[in-house]
C-alpha cells in the first residue's frame, strides 16, 4: 500500500515538473501576448513526436532533446508572425486562431505520424532503489531534465537582457515601447520559446507516455488550471501549482482509480477557483 | 429605409423561404442526407447561439457550454431508456436537467468574469464528463445509451414520430426557430439592453443600479436552457446520448463558430456553425485530413473579418448605404464585442 503510494506520488511529482514546463509556455504566451493558446496542448504533442521522429530517423534518443525545442522555437516564431501578429492580441479572436491551429497541427501529425499511437523505449533502462521501491531510473532522470529547463529558463528570464526585455514588456508594454525595446521582435521570441518549452516537455515526457496526435487535448484543461491556480502572470506560482496538482492526483490516484483521481483534482481546482480566484501565491514576490 | 435593411429583409425571406421547402427541394437536387444534415446544422446553431448570448451579448466567454448540452441529451436518453418516459416528458426532462445544472453552476460560476469565468466552466464540465464516463451503468460511458424513439404525437391512431424523416425535419425547424425568436426578444428587451450594458462595462451598469450578478445569473440560464433544448433535440435526432458530446473540444467548437459567424448577432451563430459543418461535410467525403481546412479556415476568417462573417457583411453594406444619397446617417447600438 505505501509502495503503491509512494510510486503514485513520485510519478505524479515528475509529470508535474514537466507539466510545469508546459504551463510556463501558456503562461508567457499569456502573459505577453494576451492570447489564450488552446493550440498548446498541441505544442506538447508536436515535441513528442520530433522526438519520435528523431529516434526514428538518427536512432539517436538524445537528440531529441535539442531537435524538438528547435523545431518548437521556429515553428512558435513563425506562427506568431503568420497567425497571432495579424489579430493584434484581442483574446475571444486569439481563441478561434489557435483552435484552428490546434487542428492543423493534429491533422498534420496524423498525416505524417499516422493516427495510431506509439511508444517510446526510455533510453536508460532499470530501476534503482529509492526509499524502499524500485523505481525507473529515466524518470528520475526526467525530473532532473525538467528540473534543470525551468532554473534555465528563470534564469534566463531574470538575468539575460532579453530576458529583461521580457518582462518589461510584459509588466508594461508602452513604456517599453518608449524605452526602445522591440516589441514586436520580442512577440515573436516569446512566443517561439512557449512552443519551445511544451515541445521540450513534450520530447521529456515521450518515454513515459504514449505519442498520439491527440497527446495534448488532455494536457490543455491541466495547464490552464496550473495557470490560473498559479495566480495570472505569476510563474513560479505556475511552476509551483502544477507541481503540486500533478502530486495530489498521484496520491489520489493510490486510492481510486484515475478517473475518480481526476474529478477530486478538478473539484478541488473549482473550490479554490471560487475561495481565491487570484491565485493560490498572490503576494509571492515575481 | 437605408439598402442595407431592404438587403437584410430579402434575404431573410428568401432564407426562409428555403427554410421552409429544404425536404422537398433539397432531395431533389442534392439527396435525402443532406435533409438531415440541414436539420444537423439547425441543433448545433442553436448550441452556437448559447455560447453567443453569454459572450456576444453578456461578455462572458463559457467553455463549458457542452456541460448543459449533453444534461439535455442525457435528461432524453435517460429518460426514455430507464425511466420508460414517453417523447414530451423525456423532452422536458432534458430542458429542465439542463436549467437546473445551469442554475447550480452558474450560482457559482458567475461571481467571476473573464478568464477565471472561462476557466470554472472548463473545470465544471470536465467534472461531469468525468463522471459520466465513470457512471457506465447510468450514462453508457463513451459508447453512450441508444434508446428506441417514441412518437411525438399520437392522435386518433395518427401516429407522428422522428422516424418520418420531414416531420423530423419540421419539428427542429419550428423549435428552434421557436428559440431563436426567444433570443430576438430578450435582446430586444430591457433585459438585453440590460446585457449589453454588463457587456460593455460591467461597473457602470452596476452603478447605474443594474443587479450585475442576478442579470448575469439569468443570461447564463438562458444560455443552459438554448443548450439544453439542443443536446435534447440532437439525442431525439441521434436516438443516442454520449458522454463525448459533454468533453470540452465540443464547447471549444461552438465558440469557434460564434465567434466566426460574428458574435453579437443573431444570425452569426448560425452563418458560423453552417459554414463549418458544410465545409466539414463537403470536404470529408473527397479528403480524410478536412480537419486541415477547417483549421485554416478558422485563422483566415478571424485574420480577415475579426467581426465575423456577418460583421463583415454589414461593413459592406454600410459602404454600399454611405454612397447612397438618400440614406440618413442612423446611430445603432453597436452589438458585436
Amino acid at each position: 500500500m505505501t509502495d503503491t503510494l509512494l510510486l503514485l506520488a513520485m510519478n505524479g511529482l515528475i509529470w508535474g515538473l514537466i507539466i510545469a514546463l508546459i504551463a510556463l509556455g501558456l503562461s508567457i504566451i499569456f502573459g505577453l501576448l494576451d492570447v489564450i493558446n488552446i493550440a498548446h496542448g498541441d505544442f506538447f504533442m508536436v515535441g513528442t513526436v520530433v522526438a519520435w521522429f528523431t529516434l526514428e530517423f538518427t536512432g539517436n534518443f538524445w537528440l531529441g532533446f535539442i531537435v524538438a525545442p528547435l523545431i518548437g522555437f521556429i515553428l512558435g516564431a513563425l506562427i506568431q508572425r503568420v497567425v497571432i501578429q495579424p489579430i493584434q492580441g484581442v483574446a475571444a479572436l486569439s481563441i478561434v486562431a489557435t483552435f484552428g491551429l490546434s487542428l492543423i497541427l493534429q491533422e498534420s501529425v496524423r498525416i505524417t505520424f499516422g493516427p495510431t499511437p506509439r511508444r517510446i523505449l526510455p533510453p536508460i533502462s532499470g530501476t534503482i532503489p529509492l526509499f524502499g521501491i524500485e523505481y525507473e531510473i529515466y524518470r528520475i532522470f526526467a525530473a532532473a531534465l525538467s528540473l534543470a529547463a525551468l532554473a534555465g529558463f528563470f534564469l534566463f528570464l531574470q538575468h539575460t537582457k532579453v530576458g529583461t526585455w521580457m518582462r518589461a514588456v510584459r509588466h508594461d508594454r508602452d513604456t517599453a515601447i518608449a524605452m526602445g525595446i522591440p516589441a514586436q521582435r520580442i512577440y515573436i521570441l516569446t512566443f517561439g520559446i512557449g512552443f519551445a518549452l511544451a515541445a521540450f516537455g513534450g520530447a521529456v515526457a515521450a518515454p513515459i507516455t504514449t505519442v498520439d496526435f491527440r497527446g495534448g487535448v488532455d494536457i490543455l484543461p491541466f495547464c490552464f488550471m496550473a495557470v490560473i491556480i498559479g495566480g495570472l502572470g505569476n510563474l513560479p506560482g505556475t511552476a509551483a501549482a502544477a507541481v503540486l496538482l500533478a502530486f495530489l492526483e498521484g496520491i489520489i490516484q493510490s486510492v481510486a482509480d484515475p478517473t475518480i483521481a481526476r474529478i477530486a483534482s478538478l473539484v478541488l481546482m473549482s473550490a479554490l477557483l471560487l475561495v481565491r480566484p487570484q491565485g493560490l501565491f498572490k503576494g509571492y514576490v515575481k | 429605409m437605408t439598402a442595407r435593411t431592404v438587403i437584410e429583409r430579402a434575404l431573410f425571406v428568401v432564407f426562409a423561404a428555403f427554410l421552409l421547402s429544404v425536404p422537398w427541394l433539397v432531395p431533389a437536387f442534392v439527396s435525402d442526407f443532406w435533409v438531415n444534415l440541414i436539420a444537423e446544422i439547425l441543433i448545433w446553431s442553436l448550441f452556437a447561439a448559447s455560447v453567443n448570448l453569454l459572450f456576444g451579448y453578456v461578455g462572458l466567454l463559457s467553455f463549458g457550454q457542452a456541460l448543459y448540452f449533453g444534461f439535455g441529451m442525457y435528461g432524453v436518453g435517460i429518460g426514455i431508456d430507464q425511466l420508460g418516459l414517453s417523447f414530451w416528458p423525456a423532452f422536458g426532462l432534458g430542458i429542465v436537467s439542463a436549467m437546473a445544472m445551469a442554475l447550480v453552476s452558474g450560482v457559482l460560476a458567475v461571481r467571476l468574469t473573464w478568464h477565471y469565468f472561462a476557466i470554472i466552466t472548463i473545470v465544471f464540465s470536465l467534472i461531469f464528463y468525468f463522471l459520466a464516463v465513470t457512471m457506465k451503468s447510468l450514462t453508457g460511458g463513451d459508447d453512450g445509451i441508444n434508446f428506441t424513439m417514441p412518437p411525438t404525437f399520437s392522435i386518433d391512431g395518427n401516429v407522428w414520430s422522428f422516424t418520418n424523416q420531414t416531420f423530423q425535419y419540421f419539428f427542429i425547424l419550428a423549435t428552434v426557430t421557436l428559440c431563436f425568436y426567444l433570443m430576438y426578444r430578450v435582446t430586444r428587451s430591457p433585459l438585453g439592453k440590460a446585457f449589453l450594458a454588463i457587456r460593455d462595462n460591467d461597473v457602470r451598469a452596476s452603478l447605474i443600479g443594474l443587479n450585475v450578478y442576478l442579470l448575469r445569473l439569468v443570461a447564463f440560464v438562458m444560455a443552459g436552457f438554448l443548450a439544453g433544448v439542443a443536446g435534447a433535440l440532437f439525442a431525439f435526432f441521434g436516438r443516442y446520448a454520449s458522454a463525448s458530446y459533454m468533453f470540452y473540444q465540443v464547447s471549444g467548437e461552438a465558440v469557434v463558430w460564434a465567434i466566426v459567424g460574428g458574435a453579437g448577432t443573431l444570425f452569426g451563430p448560425i452563418i458560423g456553425t453552417s459554414l463549418f459543418i458544410v465545409i466539414r461535410e463537403v470536404v470529408s467525403t473527397r479528403w480524410e485530413h478536412h480537419a486541415l481546412i477547417v483549421g485554416v479556415m478558422a485563422i483566415l476568417v478571424v485574420i480577415l473579418a475579426p467581426k465575423g462573417l456577418v460583421g463583415l457583411w454589414r461593413d459592406a453594406l454600410s459602404r454600399l448605404d454611405t454612397r447612397d444619397p438618400s440614406a440618413t446617417v442612423t446611430k445603432t447600438l453597436r452589438t458585436e464585442p
